[in-house]
């Protein structure tokens, strides 16, 4: 039976969402090839999370513990998921685009000799020969190039965070856990974590229900504030281009696009962004898209569901009264 | 002293890319080509740790005969050694090619006097891999810390050195042992002023150029296009989504456009 | 001590800068040249027609050079006279192919300037200089705006015995060493912008009809600049166009217009539209041609400096004479500084020498001849504007003559002569133009 394979991404008991998403397309893609669906998890004491894994789909969970994996560290981390594939022979295996996921894809391929592809945003079986297709952007986002592994297993790819939606939970979907006993050592992990210091603020646009976002055309600091406004009053968060960050208007952790965050809200408002193929590219899945710019060129119009040609300001200032107004808080 | 050896790529400047709207093609006629930006933070860092430390520091870099621009860059950086891997049979090769081929010719370089200090950008611009240096870290057997946004201390003496890494939630402090790859994220290092020396002895270095022949000993199987498990199958120019409504604030009242979008977030369950 | 001593600096890795440091080179002279881009050509633009003559003054193998800067070889050459709705072309078979060629700057720059390295120059690219090392009114080096070394944080000098000016039309330098003491007037430069413009493959052998070692060279007059005076360009290279134009700084200032809006108006021509049909913008860039005429020529000697090129005025916009020009008077530096290093003394007086170079040569001769050119083009600015016009009318009117009495069209032909400029109009910038020249 040809399994796909996820790598369940966690840290300190938390899963990361991409998991899900991934056990979600992972799904179709063993449906496509009548296979099953694994995760793979590796860790320390975090056996509760197996039965989370079964419910996103899995039909298997394979189990590495050890003192070693308490956290993410390459050497150990790549050997375990390497004697794991070796052993179990997996047709696919699919990590998250994060730091973490790409670390891990480049050291687990390069020990099993096959191919991998990076950032990816298209999964698919092609029929005829049964074989991964495998999209992703290239040159900046400029075009799109659908990779194939054919002759080497398993095909692995890194897949970006929110390009697929998480599946559906079925608490009750239970599948097989297998353990594996691997032989770790300390002092082969050669890296020692000493201190973690943590964000002061996460801002967490990939999940985000709500982006109010801005561009070069929001002119400055003030603005942003605005446009925060509106967020808070949406409990979303503030989105923006990558030239409002270099102005330094915004912090990097803000910006959505190829060299950003992928994000897929339910609603992604653009003011004073002229939407560049490379923010596209972080924003084009978002379920409905409000763009406001003055110039009716702006490429941004030609995705968005609502455009409005005017001045951002206006158009967000009268925005924030209505929403407060919604909200009774006005006046 | 410090014994370090820095991988650096030349890549299209993907600012300037160009598609033909008739053919999806790549434009590449005028496209200039620059040192991948993040190889550039590697070649800064080793500068900076050759003037600190005293050392030694190699560059190399696979790829074709222009290449070697970027490998004079590389000496204005204070390179002492440059070596460029050209060959047709090293062409279309994919990560885990080019990892084997950089892999095995660091092994050679290495042979009598190894590197403390491996240098990677954190990704290519070209293709955003980020698979590289890691797969080079596994080939060599040693342990690689990607994202390194600071180097805190080096110390010779123990082998160790302490950086930080970041990763999504916040930044890592990692204390590894030497030789240790790293990849390197743009805020490691700014770009030094080079002097005038540098930029002058630059452009007249000429790279040591290793073919498949030698003087490294590779696999050929292994090498460019042949060792290259993945393929690309097609190339496409992402489609638009199509168009929605459009108002202009000259046309249409204020009112009704904000009224419009309170409905749109009141429909999403948003209000 | 210093840690640079050379024997000649250049200030500038354009034609002129990069000739000089050639010939200098021939010579064994220690010679460093300082160039602010990227690489030689890297910032540069220029339309794109290069004479073969000069370039074997420098090269001699030329044009049996690899890789070569040649786009193509100019086999046709002339004028298109531009109306509002269409164009008379004035085409010219060339007799021989290898007189000039068409050019890429960042290509041609960087060929010239291989080719100086290889010779034995010192290149330091991406380098600015700032400031001259000054003693006594003698120039004695230069000062750039990198360090001198790792351990020297300090902006590096560089001692030399003669320091060549070769920074182009921008003239700053020029006024810091004192050699030209006001700036230049809006009515002293030309503005040039090009684009350069890519054709979907094989269309532009088809458009221009041109196989795959002939190349089109024309002007262009009249709509193309909106009637205002200055030229139009075009140029075919190996898969590219060059298209651009030239209109003096004032009348731009004059009307408030931007020099690219003039590019795209004149984009939207429909005999362009249809012939750009499909291309793609390559590159984009501005920059002035200096138009000083002889009265505004800077001194082009001092103690210990010598100015070449655009930076001196050399440019004949008329006969689109530039480089060449650049490169010719490089030459006249390289031998007067030969002069210098033969007596030992570099002051002025043994490097008035490049003048009298100069002065004997016929690039002098041609500026003196065309001493009133811009006061010439800008009080006659109706000949850009009424005579494309009136060519393509007549034209219009001789060529659809067929079935008509002939007495009857030639007529309306002497009709539209009377009403554009009237015979005594015509008569008299013939006059004009026959005395300017004269
Ligand atoms: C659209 C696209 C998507 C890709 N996605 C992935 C992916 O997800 N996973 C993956 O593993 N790989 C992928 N690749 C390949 C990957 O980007 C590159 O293989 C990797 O970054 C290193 O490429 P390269 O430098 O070998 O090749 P290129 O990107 O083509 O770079 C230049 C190369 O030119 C070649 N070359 C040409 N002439 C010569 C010569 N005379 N001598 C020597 N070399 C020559 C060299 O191989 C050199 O490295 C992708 C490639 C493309 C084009
Ligand atoms: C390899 C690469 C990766 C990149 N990655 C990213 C990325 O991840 N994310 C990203 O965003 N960019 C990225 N970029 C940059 C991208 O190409 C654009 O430069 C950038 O997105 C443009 O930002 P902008 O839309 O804010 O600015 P602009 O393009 O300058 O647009 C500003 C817009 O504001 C409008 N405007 C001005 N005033 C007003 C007003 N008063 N009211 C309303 N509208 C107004 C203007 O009409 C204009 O459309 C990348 C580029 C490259 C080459
Ligand atoms: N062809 C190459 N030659 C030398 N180094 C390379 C090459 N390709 C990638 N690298 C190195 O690997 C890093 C990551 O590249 P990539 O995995 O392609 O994103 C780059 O920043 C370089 O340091």
């Amino acid at each position: 039976m040809k399994e796909v394979w996820v790598f369940i991404e966690q840290e300190r008991g938390i899963i990361h969402p991409v998991s899900f998403e991934l056990l979600g397309i992972a799904k179709k893609l063993a449906l496509a090839l009548s296979g099953k669906v694994a995760g793979v998890l590796l860790g320390y004491q975090v056996e509760l999370l197996v039965e989370e894994i079964f419910s996103y789909g899995a039909d298997r969970v394979y189990l590495i513990e050890h003192e070693v994996l308490l956290y993410y560290r390459h050497i150990p981390y790549v050997k375990g998921v390497s004697e794991l594939a070796k052993k179990y022979q997996p047709e696919i295996l699919l990590l998250g685009a994060t730091p973490l996921g790409r670390d891990l894809a480049g050291g687990v391929a390069t020990q099993l000799e096959t191919g991998l592809t990076a950032d990816v945003t298209e999964l698919t079986i092609d029929k005829e020969t049964g074989h991964l297709l495998m999209t992703r952007p290239a040159y900046g986002g400029n075009i799109m190039a659908t990779i194939v592994c054919s002759q080497h297993r398993p095909q692995m790819a890194t897949v970006r965070p929110r390009i697929f939606s998480i599946p559906e939970r079925e608490p009750l979907h239970r599948g097989e856990l297998i353990r594996e006993q691997i032989e770790f050592k300390e002092e082969e992990a050669k890296v020692k974590r000493l201190d973690f210091i943590p964000k002061e603020k996460m801002v967490n646009l990939e999940y985000a229900e709500v982006i109010v976002a801005g561009g070069k055309g929001v002119g400055g600091k003030e603005g942003f504030g605005l446009l925060q406004e509106i967020a808070n009053e949406l409990g979303g968060e503030v989105g923006a281009s990558r030239l409002a960050v270099e102005a330094g208007w915004i912090s990097y952790d803000h910006q959505v696009g190829q060299t950003g965050k992928t994000v897929r809200p339910k609603v992604y408002m653009a003011f004073g962004i002229s939407g560049t193929i490379q923010h596209r590219a972080g924003m084009q899945n978002s379920d409905y898209i409000i763009a406001v710019n003055t110039d009716p060129q702006a490429p941004i119009f030609k995705i968005a569901d609502l455009g409005i040609i005017g001045d951002w300001k206006k158009i967000a200032q009268a925005l924030l009264r209505a929403l407060k107004r919604e909200r009774g808080f006005y006046e | 002293m410090l014994n370090i050896l820095v991988s650096i790529k030349q890549v299209p400047d993907t600012t300037n890319i160009r598609i033909n709207p008739e053919t999806g093609t790549l434009i590449r006629e005028g496209i200039p080509s620059i040192t991948n930006p993040y190889d550039v933070v590697a070649l800064s860092l080793a500068c900076e740790l050759k003037q600190r430390y005293g050392g030694k520091i190699t560059v190399i870099t696979m790829g074709p005969p222009q290449a070697k621009a970027s490998l004079r860059e590389a000496v204005e950086f204070g390179a002492d050694r440059i070596i460029l891997l050209c060959d047709k049979k090293f062409a279309g090769a994919d990560t885990l090619a080019t990892s084997y081929t950089l892999a095995e010719t660091i092994k050679f370089l290495q042979k009598d006097d190894p590197f403390d200090l491996l240098l990677f950008g954190k990704q290519a611009i070209d293709g955003d891999t980020a698979q590289v240096g890691p797969g080079v870290a596994n080939r060599l057997n040693i342990p690689v810390i990607t994202y390194v946004i600071k180097l805190q201390d080096i110390d010779l003496i123990n082998k160790k050195i302490i950086v930080h890494r970041k990763i999504e939630r916040g930044v890592e402090v990692l204390e590894a042992s030497l030789p240790v790859l790293l990849t390197c994220e743009k805020e490691l290092c700014a770009t030094p002023f080079v002097p005038l020396e540098q930029v002058i002895k630059a452009t007249k270095a000429e790279p040591e150029v290793f073919t498949a022949e030698g003087p490294v000993i590779f696999t050929r199987e292994k090498l460019g296009l042949k060792g290259s498990p993945t393929q690309v199958k097609k190339v496409f120019t992402p489609e638009l989504k199509k168009q929605g409504k459009i108002y202009n604030l000259e046309e249409v009242p204020l009112e009704k456009v904000i009224e419009e979008i309170i409905g749109v977030l009141k429909e999403k369950g948003l209000l | 001590m210093n840690k640079y001593l050379y024997d000649v600096v250049i200030i500038g890795g354009g034609p002129a800068g990069l000739s000089t440091g050639i010939k200098l080179a021939q010579k064994g002279l220690k010679t460093l040249l300082i160039e602010r881009g990227r690489f030689c050509g890297a910032k540069n633009l220029f339309g794109g027609v290069v004479y073969t003559s000069s370039i074997k003054e420098i090269v001699p193998e030329f044009p049996e050079v690899d890789p070569s800067p040649v786009e193509r070889p100019v086999t046709e050459e002339g004028y298109f006279f531009l109306s509002k709705e269409g164009v008379v072309k004035i085409l010219h078979t060339k007799k021989r192919a290898d007189e000039s060629f068409t050019a890429l700057r960042a290509k041609f720059d960087a060929f010239l300037s291989e080719y100086a390295l290889k010779k034995g120059i010192d290149l330091a690219p991406k380098t600015k200089v700032i400031d001259f090392i000054r003693n006594n009114g003698f120039i004695e080096g230069v000062i750039v705006d990198r360090p001198t070394s790792f351990e020297d944080p300090s902006p590096a000098t560089i001692k030399a015995k003669v320091v060549v000016i070769a920074e182009g039309v921008n003239r700053l330098l020029t006024e810091k060493a004192g050699l030209v003491t006001k700036t230049f007037e809006p009515e002293e430069v030309v503005l040039a912008v090009k684009e350069v413009l890519q054709l979907p493959k094989g269309e532009l052998e088809a458009r221009f009809g041109l196989s795959n070692n002939q190349g089109l060279a024309v002007e262009i007059f009249g709509e193309i600049t909106k009637g205002l005076p200055g030229t139009g360009f075009l140029y075919t290279n190996k898969t590219t166009i060059s298209f651009g134009i030239g209109i003096f700084l004032k009348s731009l200032m004059d009307l408030n217009l931007k020099p690219y809006e003039i590019l795209e108006y004149a984009k939207l021509h429909p005999y362009f539209r249809e012939l750009f049909k499909g291309s793609e913008t390559l590159e984009y860039g501005a920059h002035l041609i200096p138009e000083w005429g002889i009265k505004g020529l800077p001194k082009p000697y001092g103690n210990g400096v010598l100015v070449v090129g655009d930076a001196a005025g050399l440019v004949n916009p008329l006969f689109r004479e530039g480089t060449n020009l650049a490169i010719y008077s490089g030459l006249m530096a390289a031998e007067a500084i030969f002069y210098a290093f033969e007596k030992g003394d570099f002051t002025e007086r043994s490097l008035r020498r490049y003048e009298e170079l100069f002065k004997d040569s016929f690039i002098y001769k041609d500026l003196v001849m065309l001493k009133d050119l811009k006061t010439f083009l800008l009080s006659n600015s109706h000949l850009f504007q009424v005579y494309p016009e009136m060519i393509y009318d007549i034209c219009s009117l001789y060529f659809s003559a067929q079935g008509r009495y002939k007495r009857d069209v030639i007529r309306e032909i002497f009709g539209i002569i009377k009403k554009k400029r009237g015979y005594w109009g015509i008569l008299r910038d013939f006059v004009k133009i026959g005395r300017f020249l004269w």
